[in-house]
């Protein structure tokens, strides 16, 4: 079973590891990985990611050096292997302009202001981790007790039910 | 390569090895009695042989799905057993309408068409064909003039009445395909379709919370609690989907416990262990044991669902106990206490009052077959129509019926009637001195196949294969003491359900493997233990407790 992955993008270092502390509970059944740019980003998605499991949720912010998140999320979205990521924005600027073409072209899933609180993030994070593996996952079972459990729960009862080999 | 690359080749290469193994092996069994003659052995029951090798192959390898290969079964047997198959049917000798005679009741024949000088043989619409009394009053010529009551224009009769393809009886195709809508296969879509509702309306959680509530927080009650609520649900319910829905109320409720707690491997592991093993109470319990019945129901015994449940009830509650003491000794909690917080109380819908005023009365009628007579094969039906008649399920629910699990069990069934009414049943039995062996030693032995293979294969294909050899055992059980063969398909259909060593043994323990909580050494200690443990009670009951219901 491939393992699904949270990316945190983030240029500000105690940002960055601010965002990674507040991930921690996930980090056993969703390994984290992370990146300063957009070209580190995308490097770790193709090089490390890819090649191991699949991207289930990016935490990105948009003003980075070089360039910006927003965009990245747009090139993840063009990405048939990526597309299915759920993409979170966490930003303290981000222009209007630059939200609408997030939501458009990138398929945003939710936007997050800066400054943020943990069990927020948190919260956003499961709920879309959540979406993801309903969305992707054959089997839900191995991912109890650390997602929302009821909607799982309900995947598991709405399928038919089998009736032994 | 990687090393998980590596692994993914390695087992790309055992599946390809295995599946091709599976195709050849199978190919090879199918052609094996058009190429070797067993004395004994008549025509339809060398092509039945084929079958059944190809059948045997197929479901050990699983080169194909094992319901695709049931399907098979019946597919080849209308193809090549049936009267109106192309084999019989191409194979057909001539057939001429008899010419009226002078005298009214008279006719003229071709005399090839006499097989002694009183019988024809003349063809029928459905089935194969049919022997005709006829007396013969003249020669004229190359015909013969005849007599008969059973003869008119309007018949076909045979003009080669020796032909191989009269004496080998063929059966109406008809009663093949028959087997998708057997009996049994009711009874089993009855079962099936209280399950789906009662999932719907949320009773299998109901009924976990009434069992675990009042035990508190104790984690060794606890354990005992889940093992009874799952081994409860799967009685009525499949193994797997039990397993299933209670998997999304345990797992949840471990997460909160320490990482190395083996008291979370205990509650999880309660629930594949009470499930495999809850599904022997009843007949529709579990695939097993509706093919046992089917089998015993061909044979001449009728089990009613009340007797099933009398008979394996014992074994099910002591292996329970004895599952939660392996458990509790296997992996001690560590914590004290264990919160449950479950909420779903009973439903008092309409529409779900609807479904336990149903579901009780089948449940009552099905307990009481005895006392009213009415078989429990009819009784099964009482759902299927008033489910959705009284819009308690709706198309959705039996669209989401198990069909390929009906399948995989016609085709058994199919199988089982071929060989017996083909007479390869009596020939393997042939083949065996059967005389120097003692009733009670067959049963084990036929016991402890089934609990062998079930730890590799699907318990539903073991019971399938073996069947058929207690059924032939059964054909001559007059000349062998202490066999009863109601007592060896009951063995044979519960020592399948003790087979859960592995996490290939059944789909609950695979389920229990996917929640990432076990390692496969729990899962193997713990099934292993029990699985023997189980095995040695259906030694003792099959020897002491089964043979007391035999007539």
């Amino acid at each position: 079973m491939k393992p699904i992955y949270i990316l945190c993008v983030e240029d500000e270092p105690e940002v960055l590891a601010a965002v990674i502390r507040d991930l921690a509970p996930f980090e056993e059944k969703f390994p984290i990985e992370s990146a300063t740019t957009v070209a580190e980003a995308r490097s770790v998605v193709e090089d490390v990611i890819l090649k191991r499991g699949q991207l289930g949720v990016v935490v990105c912010d948009h003003i980075l050096p070089g360039e910006d998140g927003v965009s990245f999320l747009v090139r993840l979205q063009q990405d048939a292997r990526t597309a299915p990521a759920r993409k979170i924005l966490l930003t303290a600027q981000a222009g209007l302009a630059a939200t609408i073409e997030a939501v458009n072209r990138a398929g945003l899933n939710h936007y997050l202001a800066k400054p943020w609180q943990p069990d927020e993030l948190r919260a956003v994070v499961r709920r879309q981790l959540t979406d993801f593996v309903l969305e992707n996952e054959p089997t839900v079972f191995p991912y109890f007790g650390v997602l929302e459990d009821d909607r799982l729960t309900e995947k598991v009862r709405r399928q038919p039910l089998p009736g032994d080999e | 390569m990687s090393k998980a690359a590596r692994r993914e080749w390695r087992d790309l290469l055992f599946m390809k090895t295995k599946r091709l193994l599976g195709i050849v092996l199978g190919l090879a069994g199918f052609a094996l009695p058009f190429f070797v003659q067993f004395p004994g052995l008549g025509f339809t029951g060398h092509v039945t042989l084929g079958i059944f090798l190809l059948a045997a192959a197929f479901w050990l390898f699983e080169p194909v799905p094992i319901y695709t290969t049931s399907v098979l079964v019946i597919f080849l047997e209308v193809l090549l057993l049936s009267a109106e198959g192309p084999l019989f049917n191409f194979a057909q000798p001539p057939r001429v309408p008899p010419q009226m005679a002078a005298n009214p009741g008279e006719f003229l024949l071709p005399a090839s068409a006499l097989l002694s000088d009183t019988a024809v043989f003349v063809a029928k619409k459905e089935g194969g064909p049919e022997k005709v009394a006829v007396e013969k009053l003249e020669t004229v010529g190359a015909q013969v003039r005849v007599r008969a009551t059973g003869l008119s224009t309007n018949s076909a009769v045979l003009t080669e009445p020796a032909h191989w393809t009269v004496k080998e009886k063929p059966t109406a195709y008809r009663n093949y395909f028959a087997a998708l809508a057997d009996p049994i296969i009711i009874l089993f879509l009855g079962g099936c379709l209280l399950a789906d509702a009662s999932v719907k309306y949320r009773l299998d959680r109901a009924l976990t919370r009434m069992f675990l509530k009042p035990l508190g927080s104790s984690p060794r009650l606890i354990i005992l609690g889940l093992l009874v609520a799952t081994g409860t649900l799967s009685a009525f319910m499949s193994n797997t989907a039990t397993t299933a829905m209670m998997m999304t109320v345990v797992l949840p409720l471990i997460a909160s416990l320490d990482r190395d707690d083996p008291l979370r491997i205990a509650v999880v592991l309660a629930i594949p262990v009470g499930a495999n093993i809850g599904g022997i109470a009843t007949p529709i319990g579990t695939p097993p044991n509706a093919i046992a019945l089917a089998a015993l129901t061909k044979a001449g015994v009728s089990v009613p669902f009340v007797t099933w449940v009398i008979m394996a009830l014992p074994i099910v509650v002591v292996t329970l106990l004895f599952s939660w003491v392996v458990l509790l000794k296997l992996f001690p909690a560590r914590t004290r206490a264990l919160n449950l917080d479950l909420a779903d109380e009973f439903d008092r819908s309409p529409r779900a009052i609807g479904l336990y005023v149903v579901f009780g009365l089948t449940a009552l009628l099905w307990f009481t077959e005895n006392q009213h007579g009415i078989s429990s094969n009819i009784v099964a039906f009482l759902p299927v129509v008033a489910l959705p008649m009284f819009g308690i399920v709706g198309k959705k629910e039996i669209h989401a019926l198990p069909w390929d699990v009906f399948w995989l069990m016609a085709g058994g069934i199919s199988l089982g009637t071929a060989i017996k009414t083909t007479g390869l049943a009596e020939w393997m039995v042939a083949q065996v001195q059967w005389s120097s062996l003692s009733g009670y030693g067959i049963i084990l032995g036929l016991a402890l196949l089934s609990f062998a293979l079930a730890n590799f294969l699907s318990h539903t294909v073991t019971v399938t294969l073996l069947a058929p050899i207690a059924i032939s055992v059964g054909a001559v059980a007059g000349q062998i003491a202490g066999f009863d063969l109601a007592t060896a398909l009951i063995a044979v259909a519960v020592a399948s359900s003790y087979g859960m060593t592995l996490p290939i043994s059944t789909p609950p323990n695979a389920i229990a493997m996917g929640s990432g909580v076990l390692e496969t050494r729990h899962l193997v200690k713990a099934g292993s233990v029990i699985g023997l443990g189980g095995m040695a009670l259906v030694l003792v009951l099959a020897k002491f407790y089964w043979p007391l219901f035999a007539r």
